[in-house]
């Protein structure tokens, strides 16, 4: 019973809260992705369901839940429905060891970042399944694209990530988050503005968004990866997608941006977490609806070419630094 | 704490069976692919379980997130039909033989594991990053080395097999 308490009923309140979070923040995001495109675009966007279009996310989540679940001719059947699966189980697991706040941590692992980078690799796995096992040549092309981007874009930000915990000598988030209290000016960003510039670009590959959405270009390959995807199977994609962007903000804004300190001290709070998440999301939004999708090739390049060596000149300069 | 540690084990261990068979038994490539990955996530869980979370998220990174990926990418650049040469059923006697491949260097090293068991602890000690990096760097700083080289030599291996096929056209 005290093993119970101790050990077990914290980190199923943490799952269920993750649970919440995760559900909360695809309803509020898919609102204001649209919402945000509208704008930009000069229209209101969703307008007529609640004031403003605000139920309009519930309304498109019930409408999800309702459709028919279809699995196309000679798909592969089993691989078909794992890979929705496959992709929504480890985003709950990235929520766990985000400190949003000095008690507010779901569970506080020395190698919390370790983890967390462990658990995102999943995501690509299972885009590569959906693609392959929809027995549909978008799908398959989709998957193609998803493999060269997702192996490419982890190096530079492992790269990055290495930086950081080069400099704290930690791979726990509570311990990096704790580094930078005080001023403004212990934020990491002020220490590693190269570090900072290359993982936010390597977050937009990583998740799959706008600019680097090559993997469902919607003007090409129709949806690529989730093109035969129907009602959940397709809403589970779109719930991981946000679920793992909102995970990498969080990270960006852990890594970077003091995480759940203040710009002076005394403030401190998961107020702050949120928010610089939430800031961080909706420059993802506003650079997606800003920005063309770029080609393939000069995807790779810039991956390969610019942000591979900027990284390992960014390692190897600040063991250098810390060396002296 | 220890009762669940052996349900772990157990659910560890069928997870790892049951992707070895899945990856054997399955006419499809990417089936039997997906079984390999059951069996690396299998291997993970026991680092977990052996206080190595290291170990085991390393494995999740590289073999899950990486390697297998890559394997992937090279099963679709060949188009693996299921009805291949092989799809058939194959005579009893191949399944005899492939039972006694596998059985023999089990049955060995259970054989092995028995007679001889390892010093250990009842309770594994987490050993902290910090001193596995110094275990590395400084006392086994030539194995590792060494099996960087390897790695080298193969990276290198594969961009000149691709510099002579481009030759060639």
């Amino acid at each position: 019973m005290q093993v119970f308490m101790q050990h077990i009923l914290p980190l199923l309140i943490a799952v269920v809260g993750a649970m919440i979070w995760l559900g909360i923040n695809a309803l509020l995001w898919v609102y204001c992705e649209r919402k945000f495109a509208g704008h930009i675009q000069r229209r209101p966007g969703p307008f007529e369901v609640g004031p403003h279009g605000a139920l309009q996310p519930l309304i498109d989540g019930l409408k999800l839940m309702g459709k028919q679940l279809v699995t196309p001719d000679n798909a592969d059947n089993v691989l078909y429905w794992t890979a929705p699966i496959m992709t929504m189980i480890p985003v709950l697991l990235l929520y766990l060891p985000i400190p949003y706040g000095p008690v507010l941590t779901g569970m506080d692992v020395n190698l919390a970042l370790l983890l967390i980078l462990a658990f995102s690799s999943f995501n690509g796995l299972a885009v590569i399944l959906a693609g392959w096992s929809s027995n549909n040549k978008w799908g398959v092309l989709g998957a193609a694209r998803a493999v060269s981007q997702a192996v490419a874009y982890e190096i530079p930000l492992l790269l990055t990530v290495l930086a950081i915990s080069f400099m704290t000598g930690t791979l726990s988030l509570v311990d990096i988050t704790n580094l930078q209290a005080g001023y403004i000016h212990n934020w990491f960003i002020f220490k590693q503005p190269l570090a900072f510039i290359i993982f936010i670009v390597a977050m937009f590959g990583e998740t799959n968004r706008a600019p680097f959405d090559l993997a469902e270009a919607e003007s090409e390959l129709t949806a690529g990866f989730h093109v035969e995807y129907s009602a959940m199977g397709f809403g589970c994609f779109f719930l991981a997608e946000y679920g793992y962007m909102v995970v990498m903000c969080s990270v960006c804004s852990v890594l970077f941006l003091g995480g759940y300190h203040g710009p002076i001290p005394g403030l401190d709070g998961w107020w702050w977490m949120v928010g610089k998440t939430f800031a961080l999301m909706s420059f993802m939004l506003w650079v997606r609806w800003t920005y063309p999708r770029v080609r393939f090739d000069q995807l790779l390049n810039i991956n390969w070419k610019w942000l591979l060596p900027l990284a390992t000149a960014n390692l190897l300069a600040t063991a250098l630094i810390m060396k002296l | 704490m220890e009762v669940l540690a052996k349900v772990a084990f157990g659910v560890y261990t069928l997870v790892i069976l049951g992707g070895a068979v899945l990856a054997v038994s399955s006419s499809s490539l990417v089936r039997a692919l997906v079984g390999l990955i059951t069996t690396l996530i299998g291997v993970a869980g026991m680092y977990l379980l052996l206080a190595t979370p290291f170990m085991a998220f390393m494995q999740l990174l590289i073999y899950v997130g990486a390697v297998s990926v890559l394997i992937f990418f090279a099963v679709m650049l060949t188009h693996a039909e299921k009805g291949g040469d092989e799809a058939g059923k194959a005579p009893m006697k191949t399944y005899v033989y492939g039972l006694a491949a596998t059985m023999t260097p089990a049955a060995l090293l259970g054989w092995l594991v028995m007679k001889h068991p390892a010093d250990s602890m009842a309770v594994p000690v987490e050993v902290p990053i910090k001193q596995l990096g110094e275990g590395l760097l400084g006392s086994y700083f030539l194995p590792f080395e060494l099996i960087s080289v390897i790695l080298m030599v193969a990276m290198s291996g594969a961009v000149l097999l691709t510099w002579e096929k481009r030759g060639k056209k």
